[in-house]
């Protein structure tokens, strides 16, 4: 595997955050931490501080608290993150933010709010009802709040042209993540989707310059790659757009006999369908792409369009065969969807499989012959 | 090439069977799986060789299958036991609409269209119950072999109710019944109603169609039969050769391949 793969493997799966730890002791400056899905990186990171996308500790803590804290019937991610905090992998953050994306996520923020006093812990309220014509700038008093937080906090003041600078930086790695997604569902036997998936998850723990020269690097490298198609059913990966799967989940859904052309993992890294404007008011700017530039996901409602529509028209516009549902154990938002995802899937004759994971998975032998006999039962039907 | 063999590498045994053009299986094998699934492969292929009057070179296309399918040296391509059971089940029974899989330590349902090919499939998730270890250990508890263990349920005339399907606990319940003084008979029955039960729960999330055959070793078992026929309220499909269903179809899928043009290992990565 090139070096660059192997960087991105360290990077994600280190809970001890070092790449957060050696810039903080380059700038001194704060780093804040986000829970998934979506935060707005952009003011995080023009008040001088760096955000950082926190997806739980996979499959390398044993859980000795959280378990007495929370309910048997929730989600790795939410008692792994408190697990990070409880071992104290969490003391490199200054401030953690959690969002609207499910009743266990939102708990999670005032749970952490008591075991962490020291710590700026906030809950931003992302609207529900992108219809409402008070939604934008609702969204937009929320931005300015956290912004002025993390003034309190000691990063730089709210500077209008930091913001707009913050957003071209974050347009370019979103955009370069967009062109490579495209790229690897035309030539998906090029790019491994493990590959993909750590090289854009890795962007979650590093500066948007440092990780953009990594996507540039990764583009070039790609692009003289040469290999012989295998004939693999083309999928697409839907359901894990919170908590993550091992990437061993991801490669044995190759190795068994699919290409992926497209997924929702770690989906807050290309949350925007295009740029977001860098015209006028910044605050603005954010709130009304994150209105009607999102990506369709579980845990954004819009009226205005059915999330299963989003899936029906991405199969379609990647020519996928067929999609994995990849759903965390106990993840509400990822199995209410999957109810009306199959319904529709099934409407629109695109065969359909749901597998089941965990953050902690360490035999994969059952998963391994779903997946084969999904793609078995398609390519040899 | 006339002859094409698929090998059933399981947790406990392993199956081959040839199957020959226009003609059918010609030989069936089965070994004890032990410690080295590549000689049990091998072995079990050798047999069947032997059977069928053929050498291993007169084969012209292997399919592993089973949980050991990887590690068969000899083999041209691998493919899961649900496709093999599915394909073997329908070659079995024309008229199979789902498939029982119920092995040494899993189950699953499969829901095959007309062809023998997979629609539909739920397996037994990280638990015994409804699978041949479940029913070892229960009959390890009450002192009996696997065979009588079988027949003795037929025998039953107030089946005891079992309440866990776990098969830790169903340790304590047998023990529990034994100390009341319930007839062995009657607690077999009841373990075989229990595990049958739950089998027919996870066969319910496929279509669970007619005719239903049931494949894979537990089918050996006469009292998991009746127990699933009476949950079922249907007739299952069960042939003498249910055990080798899992090579049987991957022998078809083989011999669907012996004249073309086929290039090993191109649709996966082996592993």
């Amino acid at each position: 595997m090139n070096d660059l793969y192997v960087t991105c493997e360290d990077i994600i799966s280190d809970i001890d955050f070092k790449t957060v730890r050696d810039w903080k002791d380059r700038t001194g400056g704060k780093a804040v931490g986000y829970f998934p899905v979506y935060a707005p990186a952009e003011i995080i990171h023009a008040a001088g501080m760096l955000p950082v996308g926190l997806a739980g500790a996979g499959d390398r803590l044993d859980i000795q608290h959280a378990d007495a804290r929370f309910g048997s019937f929730i989600c790795s991610i939410v008692k792994t993150t408190l697990e990070l905090g409880m071992t104290d992998h969490l003391a490199a953050f200054d401030a953690l933010l959690f969002t609207s994306i499910c009743d266990s996520a939102r708990n999670l923020c005032y749970v952490m709010q008591r075991n962490f006093p020291e710590k700026y812990v906030d809950f931003l309220h992302l609207p529900h009802n992108p219809s409402s014509p008070a939604a934008a700038e609702f969204l937009a008093s929320e931005y300015r709040r956290l912004s002025a937080r993390l003034e309190e906090l000691g990063g730089e003041p709210y500077d209008e042209v930091a913001v707009l600078h913050a957003i071209e930086s974050f347009n370019e790695n979103r955009a370069l993540t967009r062109s490579l997604c495209d790229w690897r569902a035309e030539r998906p036997h090029l790019m491994k989707a493990s590959e993909l998936y750590a090289l854009v998850r890795a962007g979650n723990y590093l500066p948007v310059e440092q990780h953009t020269e990594m996507l540039v690097a990764a583009g070039a490298e790609f692009e003289g790659r040469a290999a012989k198609a295998r004939d693999s059913i083309r999928v697409v990966v839907e359901g894990a757009f919170c908590e993550q799967p091992p990437i061993d989940v991801v490669r044995i859904i190759e190795q068994a006999g699919c290409y992926v052309v497209d997924d929702d993992l770690t989906i807050g890294r290309r949350w925007f369908t295009e740029d977001i404007s860098t015209d006028g008011d910044p605050m603005m700017a954010l709130a009304q792409a994150y209105l009607d530039k999102s990506v369709y996901s579980s845990v954004r409602h819009d009226f205005r369009k059915p999330r299963s529509q989003g899936l029906v028209e991405k199969v379609r516009n990647r020519k996928a065969d067929a999609v994995i549902m990849l759903v965390a154990k106990f993840c509400e938002p990822a199995y209410f969807d999957y109810v009306l995802f199959k319904q529709e899937l099934e409407k629109e004759g695109i065969p359909h499989l749901l597998i089941e994971f965990e953050e902690k998975l360490f035999t994969f032998e059952n998963l391994r012959m779903e997946v084969e006999t999904f793609a078995e039962s398609l390519l040899f039907a | 090439m006339r002859f094409a063999a698929g090998v059933d590498v399981g947790s406990t045994q392993t199956k081959a069977a040839i199957v020959e053009q226009n003609a059918g299986p010609v030989a069936f094998a089965i070994v004890d799986t032990g410690a080295s699934v590549t000689r049990a492969a091998e072995n079990a292929f050798n047999v069947a060789c032997r059977e069928a009057s053929l050498q291993p070179a007169d084969v012209g296309f292997v399919v592993g299958t089973g949980y050991g399918r990887y590690k068969i040296a000899f083999g041209n391509a691998q493919m899961t036991e649900i496709s093999c059971h599915a394909r073997g089940a329908h070659a079995l029974f024309p008229n199979t609409r789902t498939v029982i899989d119920m092995g040494g330590q899993d189950s699953k349902a499969i829901s095959v269209d007309d062809n023998g090919h997979v629609l539909d499939f739920v397996m037994n998730d990280k638990c015994a119950a409804g699978t041949g270890r479940f029913l070892a250990n229960a009959a390890e508890v009450l002192g009996l072999g696997l065979a009588e263990f079988g027949a003795l349920s037929a025998k039953a005339t107030h089946p005891v109710k079992i309440t866990t399907v776990c098969t830790v606990f169903v340790e304590s319940d047998i023990l529990s019944y034994l100390a009341l003084g319930k007839k062995p008979e009657d607690i077999v029955r009841g373990v075989h109603l229990a595990i049958a039960k739950r089998t027919v729960s996870l066969a319910r999330r496929v279509p669970l169609e007619p005719s239903v055959t049931l494949t894979g070793g537990v089918s050996r078992n006469e009292g998991m039969v009746a127990a699933l026929e009476e949950v079922l309220g249907v007739p299952l499909q069960v042939s003498p050769q249910a055990h080798f269903a899992g090579a049987l179809g991957a022998a078809l899928h083989a011999l669907d391949r012996v004249d073309a043009s086929f290039e090993s290992g191109v649709w996966r990565t082996a592993v």
